[in-house]
């Protein structure tokens, strides 16, 4: 029993249904794994300033000589100024991180927004808003994102928009032609018999329909919204006096590591992204089974 | 002679899902060449399954067991190659969806040259291949100089035609139909039905033909059987099962198609509104001089509706019948006000529609909705309590919202209501999703239920109940309803009065015996004529 009778009130109403949301959730081994992953790897890289003395990543106080293979004093050896790279994996996961979430979350708020108000209201609404996504969508992504980071002043924020404001038009189109589909089902015309106003329809027919979808593009624009920041920090638009995964990987290719063959400098970045996407897409799926109850039988 | 079709034993079990279901068992028939056969029975009782068997169809997980003989040969012990070579050649199939069978980039001489071209041995040039196509489709009823169309160009009765034409590419001698007009209109079903039959006979071909619909079955072949619950329950000719059916379910599926003129098959109640009668009931909601237009892709202007005067007064059922594209549909939209008229007044209680706003949405609450397809009418992702609380949350909310939902679904019998409000509508049959439908409008207390053929996806005992379900609504609660339907069956079932709409217009219009019985208008009788009818087409 997923609503329960009994409930009173919208408050009581919207927890039960988180409570039987939870419960689905974990039933799925894949979700639950998912998550715990990234509960981990987000718990590591926020306790990192904690648990790990950052002195140690500043280049002029290391006393490891470069490009070291794994050993027991470094774990994961040494990069190309002698620092440790497992070091440098957990703080370049912080920020890889932030940005990589920051800005997938703002490319899908804004995709979301446009592709549903584009496809409800139709008419002007929607030649504009999609003028507009046609616009963003033949512009080189990464272009237009080096240009917004020059000439906005630099940093972290800078990259989370330049992201985010280039990568949107794809969420924005799927949004659109998904809202489209489900808007020609009857339960739309039934509700609107209801008496259901835009708010009603959207907020309770369409945007739940959509939003599988959302989380399946947005674990993906968490991917290539890391590479991404590691391809604007290694062009030097990002923060330098940061580290990330993928600027780790891009020093690892300037300074002759893949030559080297210093395997132990490539793997742990790479490694980190992968996991951190597939736990994503995890997450994604789960979430599915739990607004798509018709999925619930056959995954159990 | 040899039969071309014999069945031993035969029973399908599906496997794959946590228990294994079977879907037919232990079924035997016989068909001789150039015999008809109608395969009744309610969806899911395995008729289809049954069908399909024939030419292995099946998915992987379906097991078959028995013996099918084709042609004197038995179909598990074929090759791979013989199986195709069998398929189309010696039996072909017309599907049920011929929207969804046909594929829509293709030309229809493309799709129907498919089968001849795969099956014949040596190569055939362009010429003798476009002469056959043209033959075929000339003897469908389709101009040869329509081999060119696409699909979606068709209309619903052409592309069940070109169905046709398909399955008689390979001159088959055993045609399977699975509820081949089961999505048409009764006038276009009455065409498609006379063509299927006159081709069966002239080549003497067997028909085996699937459909949940006796008199349709009756209406082309000789003989019946009767499935229920994977089993045969009843076979033999046509004429004995019409008139003095064994089996009760037999007796169910006959009674569940109504005869126009029979007062047996008007339901009790019918006809009678209760309380005060004549001029001093008033309309309730009524349409005066509407009009729609459409605009369509190049911009032309199609009305669909054309200055329709309608009412519905307190207390009645009122029928709004008409062929598919006669735009009934469109004025039940105008109607609730889901549409605006691009001419004429819709009025409700005496006033105009409002038109936005407030006052709009408490119209709302007193003239609902209940539509034809209710797999599609309820969100698949929230329960039936939220299905049903859904018009009150709209509105703003009741503190007795659980009250008024358990009301709403006994009153739609669904009793205990408990034991669904927790379910999802896939966990739900076909009649019980409807039911809910209906709770969801009733939730509101309405005044006016417009139905848009309530029961054209349901089954023929499922009809019946939701149909008696509607009349006990207007008996118990008062509630009118305008039922927007095809099927003049329905008509005679339930309503009081009836409309007939022709190409957006009411053509005729009165009392249901007045109507159906001594109809004024020539577009009436031939409704009235196409009307399958399972004691006419066989006596």
């Amino acid at each position: 029993m997923s609503a329960p009778p009994n409930a009173t009130g919208v408050t009581g109403r919207r927890l039960a249904a988180l409570t039987e949301g939870w419960r689905v959730y974990r039933a799925d081994r894949g979700g639950a794994f998912g998550l715990a992953v990234l509960l981990v790897v987000v718990a590591l890289a926020l306790l990192a300033p904690v648990l790990t003395r950052s002195g140690e990543l500043d280049v002029t106080r290391v006393q490891g000589a470069p490009l070291q293979p794994p050993s027991a004093t470094n774990w994961l050896g040494t990069d190309e100024s002698g620092r440790s790279v497992l070091l440098l994996t957990w703080w370049g996961a912080r920020m890889s991180l932030l940005v990589g979430l920051s800005a997938a979350v703002l490319s899908m708020v804004i995709g979301t927004v446009v592709g549903l108000l584009a496809a409800h209201f139709g008419g002007w609404v929607a030649t504009l808003l999609l003028r507009v996504t046609d616009f963003f969508l033949v512009l080189p992504a990464l272009v237009l994102a080096i240009a917004l980071s020059t000439v906005l002043s630099r940093g972290v924020f800078t990259i989370v928009l330049a992201i985010g404001v280039t990568s949107w038009p794809q969420t924005a189109r799927l949004v659109r032609a998904q809202t489209l589909t489900v808007e020609t089902r009857p339960y739309i015309e039934r509700a609107r018999a209801l008496g259901g106003g835009h708010r009603h329809l959207l907020g309770k027919h369409v945007l739940p329909a959509v939003l599988p979808l959302v989380f399946a593009t947005t674990t993906l624009t968490v991917a290539s919204a890391i590479i991404a920041e590691s391809t604007l920090s290694f062009l030097g638009l990002g923060d330098p006096s940061m580290i990330s995964w993928g600027s780790m990987l891009k020093s690892a290719m300037d300074t002759g590591a893949v030559t080297a063959g210093a395997w132990w400098y490539l793997l742990p970045p790479g490694l980190g992204i992968a996991i951190v996407v597939l736990s994503f897409t995890l997450c994604g799926r789960a979430l599915e089974t739990v607004l798509n109850p018709k999925l619930r039988g056959t995954r159990r | 002679m040899n039969p071309i079709l014999r069945m031993d034993g035969v029973s399908v079990t599906y496997r794959g899902s946590a228990r294994p279901r079977q879907a037919v068992t232990d079924a035997n028939l016989t068909l001789e060449a150039g015999a008809t056969l109608g395969l009744a029975g309610e969806s899911g009782c395995g008729k289809t399954s049954l069908a399909l068997a024939v030419l292995r169809l099946l998915p992987r997980s379906a097991e078959v067991d028995g013996t099918i003989l084709l042609d004197g040969r038995d179909i598990e012990r074929l090759t791979w190659g013989g199986l195709r070579a069998v398929r189309w050649a010696s039996a072909s199939v017309v599907f049920q969806g011929a929207m969804h069978a046909l594929n829509p980039v293709r030309t229809i001489a493309d799709q129907i040259a498919e089968p001849i071209r795969l099956h014949s041995s040596e190569r055939l040039s362009a010429a003798v291949l476009r002469a056959r196509v043209v033959e075929l489709l000339e003897q469908v009823e389709i101009p040869g100089r329509r081999r060119d169309a696409y699909p979606h160009e068709l209309s619903g009765g052409q592309r069940q035609r070109v169905m046709i034409a398909m399955a008689l590419a390979c001159e088959p001698r055993l045609i399977i139909a699975d509820e081949p007009t089961t999505a048409l209109d009764v006038v276009v079903q009455a065409q498609v039905l006379s063509l299927l039959r006159q081709l069966v006979a002239e080549r003497g071909i067997a028909l085996l033909m699937i459909s949940h619909d006796l008199s349709v079955l009756a209406a082309s072949c000789r003989r019946l059987a009767v499935m229920y619950r994977g089993r045969l329950v009843e076979e033999g000719p046509a004429r004995r099962l019409a008139s003095s059916p064994e089996h009760e379910h037999t007796r169910a599926l006959a009674t569940a198609f109504p005869t126009i003129g029979d007062t047996g098959s008007r339901y009790p109640g019918a006809g009678e509104p209760a309380g005060e009668t004549g001029s001093a009931r008033r309309a309730l909601l009524s349409a005066e001089g509407v009009s729609v237009v459409f605009e369509d892709r190049y911009r032309n202007r199609v009305p669909a509706v054309r200055g329709v005067d309608l009412e519905v007064t307190g207390d009645e059922i009122l029928a709004l019948v008409g062929q598919s594209g006669s735009g009934k549909t469109t004025l039940a939209r105008t109607l609730l006000g889901l549409r605006r008229p691009d001419a004429g007044v819709v009025y409700y209680d005496g006033r105009p529609l409002p038109t936005s706003g407030r006052r709009l949405r408490d119209f709302r609450g007193n003239v609902q909705l209940v539509l034809q397809d209710p797999t599609g009418a309820l969100n698949p992702r929230h329960t039936v309590y939220e299905a049903v609380a859904e018009g009150l949350r709209v509105h703003g909310g009741a503190a007795d919202e659980a009250t008024r939902v358990r009301e709403a679904l006994e009153a739609a019998e669904l009793r205990p209501a408990e034991e669904f409000t927790g379910r999802f509508p896939h966990e739900l049959s076909g009649g019980q999703r409807q039911r809910v439908v209906i709770a969801g409008a009733l939730v509101l207390r309405p005044r006016v239920l417009v139905a848009d053929e309530p029961v054209a996806s349901l089954d023929a005992t499922v009809r019946g109940e939701i149909l008696a379900l509607l009349l006990r609504l207007r008996r118990e609660r008062g509630v009118s309803s305008l039922v927007i339907t095809h099927d003049l069956g329905l008509a005679w079932n339930i309503a009081d009065r009836v409309a007939v709409m022709r190409a957006g217009g009411i053509v005729e219009s009165g009392p249901v015996e007045r109507v159906l019985l001594e109809p004024e208008h020539e577009y009436t009788t031939e409704l009235l004529a196409a009307v399958p009818s399972f004691e006419r087409s066989v006596s």
